[in-house]
């Protein structure tokens, strides 16, 4: 008696979204299957890896990050550059600088930066803000006209600035409207439910639950995107049905198990290492969980996440 | 698995008897299910009848027990496919490898190194529990004396990857006692294998070419009488070894399929042979899907820090909090006159302010209370967390006894204590310090300039 | 667990206006009923076109292609005595929205009505009665039992098979309400789907009690199990209660615009 392996196809599917423009535009979703379930139906559209950089360009990054930036002078040099990496699918620019509580740089400032990266690289772009609620509704609706007709990823929305961020990203300027909720599947749906009310297109948002770093409450970030697939695809629910990108970089490049030098950890060994595989492990992880776009920082992580997904399809 | 009364209805006799008292076979199955009558009031089930309902209501997957005394773990006997529906019971085990295809010098690194990643993290320890003891085509070392090697390194459980049945018996004489793995059954060696196996008592492996020939051959072992199996997910490709680790777990789980419900074993070694981080991705993958045991090719604290913590983060309990040990924690090299901090013993609350106090680079000491492992508000609300406990904490700690410095930092969230610590707390200069734990480097950095 | 499944009642040969459109092959009155309950959130809409001796064949095709090409192949359930109708109406049926219900097969004369849902590959409501209600649940188990039987003999999965208990009404059965509910768990026990005209409980009571009584015993049914209703779903209150009740039931996912969804 062979193996009857019975299939776990749905018949309810995750939205299908294109971002960017042009030859080298992606695809994202589209599957009736949980991740990599490619034993159940095919799975038309590989999860997909982006490269961020943000406004600070090197001056915060760490050596072995700065090593492969060599000879660039501005960010957008890094941002070519980092567009010319193997297993790269889009770029991912973070407008850090903009937080009133950190360097509070002007939105003008950062638009202009934004404007000329836009006009530099021909890869899709996700444009993030600086995580402060009411900088971002100024700064992410600028954005979302500096770079009309990109078809551009704004991350994100969120449940306070949404109907700033939503209404120019989605109605005005018809880019993608990134919907971020840490870790709270109720917000997540609401969130999604609010911007299709305000008259996004529910077929133009993604998706960002939230994420952490392994070891860190990750069990929340797996728990939450189980219970989103599962709602999306067990049981139909449309308002959860949107492709998840995930920003891991952000996160994992700021825990000590990154950051602490060889000198002050010699039993921990090589730091960039530590770094890698912390990021690699993490962005593994969240595809496994379900993300369909991951964000990463080092060559070396995107190379070989890029290459799990490829042996993985 | 528990069954429906429509499971059992489906194979009652439909006689309506009523010898068992019941007015119809219908309502008999629902009293059956509900465990409110035994199936034996009923004589006219058939004997196969009666054979696949009580192999329904055995486990789905089993609890494959390796390793003796102190290095004795558990394997499989998951009753759900995901987290948030009931705990994880047998964490994924991790093994290095070595081979006798390697030269002496290669084996000794890789067994030398085999330990050196030994630490704990929030009450647990962590380190590559198996070895895995590959014979490769082209030995170049004697396969038993590598076994004994292997062996020697203290509290490991040792994974034989072996289908030469005599050379199998051969390592096993000198390792059988620490319940090793036998991992070398498939489709044309098992009666040999498996004799060799039981024999000795141990675990044996079944790999095959793909999905159906393993399943064959795990049925074909079955028939023998041998249920202490493990399932080899395979090394044709990373594809095929999650189609098997996904579709296994779930026919065991899901459609109750008990010939799937083994634990598997991941050789990522050899899926990604010589390349690190993709050995690190797949470890956290098979993590996440269904891999029992993971084999990497070594373990250094790069790949063991982040995957340990995952681990420890997907088989946590949904319902319990992760605590960390209450007491002071010294930051950045901060001593008796560094600034204190304090907050609550949830493991995730430390592990974040604890990262961002590193970042700031300024040297302080972390004070966490005991707070029964809920985070700050809520353990506020629950009265874990107030003016009188973290006064008390202080006086049964002698936190002024160890610490001259008298600058303590309250996490914003619980301003509202400021006052009664002051009360309660005399000679401490109380300051309210940031809402989020990412504002404490700033905070910080405002406080020193 | 599957989301509640409300099958819209208000298509109905009963009302004189459904029945003159009926007759006279008027689309207008029927769309809008159609769209009005959709629109509250119907998931299956009933169309009942009454006895139908005559011209059943050609009224059901009519009204199945009606309904499905102006409203995305809406799932039906196609209601009436004349079995040559309801073959006739799922001959010309898209199932890509879910399969058509045959509403309603009993066990007794109309037991035929299962195997017209076997050979069609469809979803049936199975009455638990054969001639006249059922004097207790011993009986309605039966009648459950003799249907399922026949069911799968027919080749049905047991899920097609949506046993209705007969919901019965306040005024004048009291006595027996709690039995009703009390089968609706037996056959949530044994995994199987169930269904009702829920609304029969509050015939005959003022208009605006009723939309009152039908949210309370649709709660309690909820609870004892019950998988789908037949009912009105332009009742606003009634239909709140059945999507509160599915976040209870983990059915839906709660966001706090969870009604307006």
């Amino acid at each position: 008696m062979p193996f009857n392996a019975k299939s776990g196809k749905f018949s309810a599917s995750i939205n299908t979204v294109e971002i960017g423009c042009g030859d080298k535009k992606i695809t994202i979703g589209g599957e009736n299957v949980l991740p990599f379930y490619t034993f159940d139906a095919p799975v038309e559209n590989a999860p997909k890896v982006g490269v961020e950089i943000t406004d600070f360009g090197l001056e915060n990054e760490p050596e072995c990050i700065k090593k492969y930036y060599e000879g660039c002078e501005t960010v957008v040099d890094m941002a070519k550059k980092a567009a010319s990496f193997e297993g790269v699918d889009f770029l991912s620019f973070r407008m850090e600088g903009g937080d009133p509580n950190g360097a509070n740089k002007s939105t003008d400032e950062l638009i202009a930066m934004l404007k000329e990266i836009a006009a530099a690289v021909d890869i899709p772009l996700v444009v993030c803000g600086c995580k402060h609620v009411e900088k971002d509704a100024e700064l992410l609706a600028k954005a979302a006209e500096a770079v009309e007709g990109k078809n551009a990823v704004i991350l994100a929305a969120r449940e306070e600035n949404y109907k700033n961020v939503g209404a120019a990203a989605g109605l005005a300027y018809k880019q993608l409207v990134g919907a971020e909720s840490s870790v709270d599947i109720n917000l997540a749906k609401q969130l999604n439910v609010l911007l299709t009310q305000l008259g996004v297109d529910g077929k133009s948002i993604l998706m960002n639950v939230g994420s952490a770093s392994a070891g860190y409450g990750f069990e929340y970030v797996v728990s939450t995107m189980d219970r989103v697939k599962a709602a999306a695809l067990s049981q139909g629910d449309t308002t959860l049905q949107m492709p998840i990108i995930t920003p891991v970089a952000s996160e994992t490049w700021g825990v000590k198990e990154a950051v602490a030098s060889e000198a002050d950890m010699p039993e921990w060994g090589n730091q960039e290492e530590r770094g890698i595989d912390m990021e690699v492990e993490t962005a593994a992880a969240v595809l496994a969980a379900g993300s369909n776009a991951v964000i990463l920082k080092h060559p070396e992580s995107i190379k070989t996440i890029s290459k799990m997904i490829k042996e993985l399809m | 698995m528990a069954l429906k009364g429509l499971d059992i209805f489906k194979l009652s006799p439909k006689k309506n008897c009523k010898e068992c008292g019941c007015p119809t076979c219908m309502a008999f199955s629902m009293k059956v299910a509900s465990g409110a009558m035994e199936l034996s009031k009923c004589p006219y089930f058939s004997e196969d009848a009666l054979a696949s309902l009580s192999e329904a209501t055995a486990p789905p997957m089993k609890t494959i027990k390796v390793g003796t005394g102190d290095a004795e773990m558990s394997l499989g006997g998951e009753t759900v496919l995901f987290r948030h529906e009931k705990t994880f019971v047998s964490k994924t085990r991790y093994a290095v490898a070595v081979c006798d295809c390697m030269d002496d010098a290669a084996i000794e690194e890789r067994l030398s190194g085999a330990a050196k990643v030994d630490y704990e993290r929030i009450g647990e320890r962590m380190y590559a529990e198996m070895i895995y003891v590959n014979h490769g085509e082209e030995a170049k070392t004697d396969y038993v004396e590598l076994v004994k090697k292997a062996a020697a390194v203290e509290g490991r459980v040792l994974i034989l990857g072996v289908k030469d049945a005599e050379l199998a018996k051969a390592a096993l004489a000198v390792c059988k006692d620490s319940k090793p793995i036998l991992n070398g059954a498939d489709a044309s060696n098992y009666e040999a294998m498996n004799a060799v196996a039981t024999e000795a008592g141990v675990v044996l492996g079944v790999s095959g070419k793909d999905a159906n020939e393993i399943y064959d051959t795990v049925a074909a072992l079955e028939k023998l009488g041998n249920k202490n199996l493990v399932i080899d997910c395979g090394t044709s490709s990373v594809k095929e070894a999650y189609a098997i680790a996904v579709q296994f777990r779930r026919a065991a789980i899901k459609d109750g399929d008990r010939t799937c419900g083994y634990p598997t074993i991941v050789n990522a070694a050899v899926l990604a042979h010589g390349d690190k981080h993709m050995q690190a991705a797949l470890a956290s993958l098979f993590t996440m899907k269904y891999g029992s045991i993971v084999v990497v090719e070594q373990m250094d604290y790069a790949t063991a820090l982040p995957l340990y913590g995952l681990r420890q983060n997907i088989f946590t309990d949904p319902q319990k909090p992760m605590k960390v040990e209450p007491g002071i924690y010294p930051i950045n090299g901060g001593d008796e006159n560094s600034i204190c901090l304090t907050t609550v013993d949830f493991a995730l609350t430390y592990f974040v302010v604890s990262g961002e106090l590193e970042r700031s680079g300024v040297p302080c000491n972390l004070i966490i209370n005991d707070a029964g492992g809920l985070s700050v508000l809520t353990s506020w609300a629950a009265g874990k967390f107030s003016s009188s406990s973290i006064a008390k904490f202080f006086e049964e700690q002698d936190i002024a006894g160890k610490i001259k410095n008298r600058k303590l930092v309250l996490p914003g969230k619980v301003a509202v204590l400021k006052g009664d610590l002051e009360a309660k707390m005399p000679g401490w200069e109380i300051i309210v310090g940031p809402k989020e734990a990412v504002q404490l480097v700033k905070f910080l950095k405002d406080m020193q300039g | 667990m599957a989301k509640f499944v409300t099958i819209g009642e208000r298509i109905h040969c009963i009302s004189p206006v459904i029945r003159k459109a009926m007759e006279e092959r008027d689309p207008a009155p029927i769309l809008k009923r159609a769209k009005e309950q959709l629109d509250a959130g119907a998931t299956y809409l009933d169309v009942n076109i009454g006895p139908a001796e005559n011209d059943g064949e050609e009224l059901m095709k009519w009204a199945v292609q009606l309904l499905q090409s102006e409203f995305d192949n809406v799932p039906l359930a196609l209601d009436t005595a004349n079995k040559k109708a309801i073959e006739a109406g799922i001959s010309v049926y898209n199932r890509s929205k879910g399969k058509p219900i045959v509403n309603s097969a009993d066990a007794g004369g109309r037991i035929e009505n299962i195997d017209l849902a076997a050979a069609n590959d469809a979803i049936v409501i199975a009455l638990c009665s054969a001639e006249g209600i059922a004097a207790d649940n011993d009986e309605r188990m039966m009648h459950c039992q003799n249907m399922l039987e026949r069911g799968l003999e027919h080749g049905m999965e047991a899920e097609d098979l949506w046993f209705d208990p007969l919901f019965l009404v306040v005024k004048g059965m009291q006595d027996k309400q709690m039995e009703v509910l009390e089968a609706i768990k037996m056959f949530s026990d044994m995994g199987l789907n169930s269904t009702g005209g829920l609304s029969n409980n509050s015939n005959g009571m003022p208009k605006h009690i009723r939309p009152i009584m039908d949210s309370a015993l649709v709660a309690m049914a909820m609870m004892q199990g019950l998988t789908s209703a037949i009912v009105n779903p332009c009742d606003l209150r009634l239909m709140e209660t059945i999507k509160s009740c599915d976040v209870f039931k983990n059915n839906t996912l709660y966001a706090d615009s969870y009604l307006e969804i």
